[in-house]
């Protein structure tokens, strides 16, 4: 590292070194703890959840929707910056996208790990039902990921070049292969990246919106025996809420990284920007939520009254008021309120890291309510808390997403270099 | 207590060996009298019946039956004799030497091999199989007889033997009103086998789908155990089986397994389907493709179940399916069930 620093500025990764061991330490033992969790579940089946036949999707179900969420939403701001060339939004297009194929991967990991026949999952891309959503979608989280890896390949491309013109060894070989051989640093070079950046971001856009994380919401709305999901407004709070968790993740890696990573300091104009665009979604996100509880309470329908019931008033209800309306509306809109706090990089980290937690309660309160209530009047109740195996292997997978990341951010030029001969 | 055979038990009868095989002989028809009856020639039947008892006794060999047998068997039943399987020349378990199998006029081999070619034959035309029926299954409960005893819950977890957890059939009770003025409706609950199945429709891999026969099968082969038809199932008629099993409460318990949808699939073992897969009620496929009716219809105490070809306009559930006491659960859904109820 030393070596290349004296000639040339690119110096991903922590800042300080004790900083990166604390943090590898925490992530290993999510992993490890995650390792043995997984082991337990592979050896012991489905029986070690508390997932039962009457609540049949539980924790794993609501994380990988929270994850596909999170992806689609960091996409989507992305796409703000290579699309829509909102000024200022360049310098978070690879964290957000980079940030996006993690999310999806660990996604991915949490709808594996939920199957009951794992050593089957792909069977999905040889037997398919046209009219089952959950068949669109997973080629449509394929079709998602090419998009994304392609994205983050023509935004990053020109950046893996330069670094391996100025390395040499073992690091040439790895950047220059990143580069998958084009390893031009011209202006029409990057000119020819922009504009196929631009094509794969508008393709991505619909994709994302639609397919990936609306089709997500229409897996659970098209359910007419739920009638908590069933309705039209509900895949389109799952797109806005993706947007709110995926701003607010966006923005809480921009400071976190450009601290401890890059050892910079953080533009307050971009800040600002993103924490209005999550003041945005967090309106959105609240009135149209509104306005789907008032409409199930106006139906007078009983399964809708009882499931709002559970959910306002039922043993979980800690989880609606506490995290669902606390962390993630009335917490980081307080956050926000003030200028000058949506200036100052650590309480807009508090305040991302709020909306972060508190879309999970919204996820856990779109799968689990649901299904409390019996199909039929005199089938039994529904009753669900994760095991401590679900819990492990949900903390297991985060861990593998969080390694995934920090390794692709101590590696990968994840900040447009500044400087060198292109400046 | 005494033991001589003058001091007989109460309610015993009094009778000796003797007698028993008296009783029995009496009962046995005659041999001539019940051959006469059909075309084949009477004195090669009891003459070939009498030494196939002796073969059995141990006083005669397999092969010497045979060879005594072979050429007068083919002359009176001809083809039908020369292409039917010897029950004595099996792969596995042959009563008569090789020689003696090989010069027999049944040149058509073995019952195994005659089995699965026929199988595959079946198989080749895609005609027939499971499920292929041209009857559309219905099934009709009357709740006016429904006593609420659980007999066909019962009934269904032994005979498709399914795990804890999983039950095909329940039965829902519901009580309406306040004492003393109270009523009771017990809902017996099997897969509805809809006409427009919603689990049929969510299904990724196509892994449940409808039979010629209405029934909503599960391919066990193919389900990956993703639980969206569970979700979708208005009736919570879909059970996922968690690999739990019943042998703290019976030795063994795993060892034998139903046939479901005409699959037999051995004993129950772990990661093996249908552990980590769906179930539901099937309606008893491997009964009614043998002319059985399903175990819950058979076995209620009321009579209150009834199965039938819900297309034949006479049958006695395409009547009751039709009368102004039937209805169906849950019809808003536009799932179209087949089975329904007489309230």
């Amino acid at each position: 590292m030393a070596t290349q620093r004296s000639h040339f500025e690119f110096d991903p990764g922590f800042e300080d070194n004790r900083l990166r061991v604390a943090w590898y330490a925490v992530v290993v033992v999510l992993v490890a703890v995650g390792a043995y969790a997984t082991y337990l579940r592979l050896t012991g089946g489905m029986a070690t959840t508390n997932l039962t036949s009457v609540v049949p999707w539980g924790a794993w179900v609501a994380f990988y929707i929270y994850f596909v969420g999170l992806s689609a939403g960091a996409f989507l701001v992305s796409t703000m910056a290579n699309v829509f060339e909102v000024e200022g939004m360049h310098r978070i297009d690879r964290d957000a996208l980079f940030a996006a194929i993690i999310s999806m991967a660990v996604a991915l990991l949490f709808v594996w790990i939920d199957l009951g026949r794992m050593d089957r999952m792909y069977f999905p891309f040889i037997w398919r039902q046209l009219t089952s959503a959950l068949s669109w979608e997973v080629h449509a989280y394929v079709a998602y990921i090419a998009i994304l890896v392609t994205e983050l390949y023509f935004s990053m491309r020109i950046d893996l070049a330069r670094v391996a013109d100025r390395t040499s060894g073992l690091r040439e070989t790895f950047y220059g292969a990143l580069t998958l051989g084009r390893r031009a640093t011209s202006e029409e070079s990057q000119a020819f990246d922009q504009r196929w950046l631009k094509r794969a971001g508008i393709v991505g856009i619909p994709l994302a919106i639609f397919m990936v994380h609306g089709g997500t919401g229409v897996l659970f709305a098209v359910s007419k025996a739920r009638p908590y999901w069933n309705s039209g407004l509900f895949p389109v709070i799952f797109v806005i809420s993706a947007l709110l968790s995926g701003t607010a993740l966006v923005m809480m890696i921009y400071v976190l990284r450009t601290r401890l990573f890059d050892g910079e300091s953080v533009d307050p104009d971009l800040l600002d920007r993103l924490a209005q665009l999550v003041i945005g979604f967090i309106v959105i996100d609240a009135a149209l939520t509104a306005i789907e509880t008032f409409i199930a309470i106006a139906s007078v329908h009983p399964h809708e009254i009882e499931t709002w019931q559970v959910i306002m008033y039922g043993p979980m209800s800690w989880s609606f008021w506490w995290f669902m309306i606390g962390f993630s509306w009335v917490f980081p809109m307080v956050l926000l309120s003030k200028k000058s706090w949506r200036r100052t990089p650590s309480v807009m980290v508090l305040a991302g890291l709020s909306v972060v937690i508190g879309i999970v309660a919204v996820r856990f309160n779109i799968v689990v309510p649901a299904q409390i209530m019996p199909v039929m009047e005199g089938l039994p109740h529904g009753s669900y808390f994760p095991t401590l195996v679900e819990w492990g292997t949900s903390a297991g997978m985060i861990g593998v997403g969080l390694l995934l990341y920090t390794l692709g951010a101590e590696t990968l030029p994840l900040t447009p270099i500044t400087g060198g001969d292109h400046e | 207590m005494s033991t001589t055979d003058d001091d007989t038990l109460p309610g015993i009868p009094n009778v000796g060996k003797a007698d028993l095989d008296a009783m029995v002989e009496n009962e046995r028809p005659d041999p001539r009298e019940e051959l006469a009856d059909v075309e084949a020639d009477t004195d090669l039947g009891v003459a070939m019946a009498e030494d196939a008892q002796r073969v059995a006794r141990g006083e005669l060999s397999g092969d010497e039956y045979w060879e005594k047998y072979d050429e007068a068997a083919a002359a009176e039943f001809g083809e039908a004799y020369c292409e039917t399987p010897n029950p004595a020349v099996d792969a596995g378990d042959q009563t008569v030497t090789t020689e003696t199998a090989e010069s027999l006029s049944c040149a058509v081999g073995s019952m195994d091999t005659v089995s699965t070619e026929s199988a595959q034959i079946e198989g080749d035309e895609s005609a027939g199989g499971i499920g292929a029926g041209d009857e559309k299954w219905g099934m009709v409960i009357d709740l006016q007889k429904c006593v609420g005893c659980d007999s066909c819950t019962v009934a269904c977890k032994s005979e498709n033997r399914t795990p804890p957890g999983v039950s095909y059939n329940v039965v829902m009770e519901e009580e309406h009103g306040e004492f003393p003025n109270v009523t009771r409706t017990n809902v017996p609950r099997p897969c509805m086998q809809c006409d427009n199945p919603p689990c049929v429709q969510v299904c990724p891999v196509s892994a449940t789908y409808k039979m010629d026969d209405g029934v909503v099968n599960i391919d066990y082969d193919r389900c990956i155990g993703c639980r969206y038809c569970n979700i979708a199932c208005p009736y919570g008629a879909r059970y996922f089986d968690f690999g739990e099993n019943y042998d703290d409460e019976v030795d063994g318990a795993g060892e034998l397994t139903s046939p479901e949808y005409g699959v037999d699939r051995g004993s129950r073992e772990e990661g093996k389907s249908p552990i980590g897969n769906i179930r539901k009620c099937s309606f008893c496929t491997h009964r009614l493709e043998r002319g059985e009716e399903p175990a819950c219809v058979e076995t209620c105490v009321g009579d209150a179940r009834n199965m039938g070809d819900l297309e034949n306009p006479d049958s006695d559930v395409a009547q009751m399916a039709d009368s102004s006491r039937a209805f169906q659960l849950k019809e808003d859904e536009g799932t179209d069930p087949n089975v329904y109820y007489l309230k």
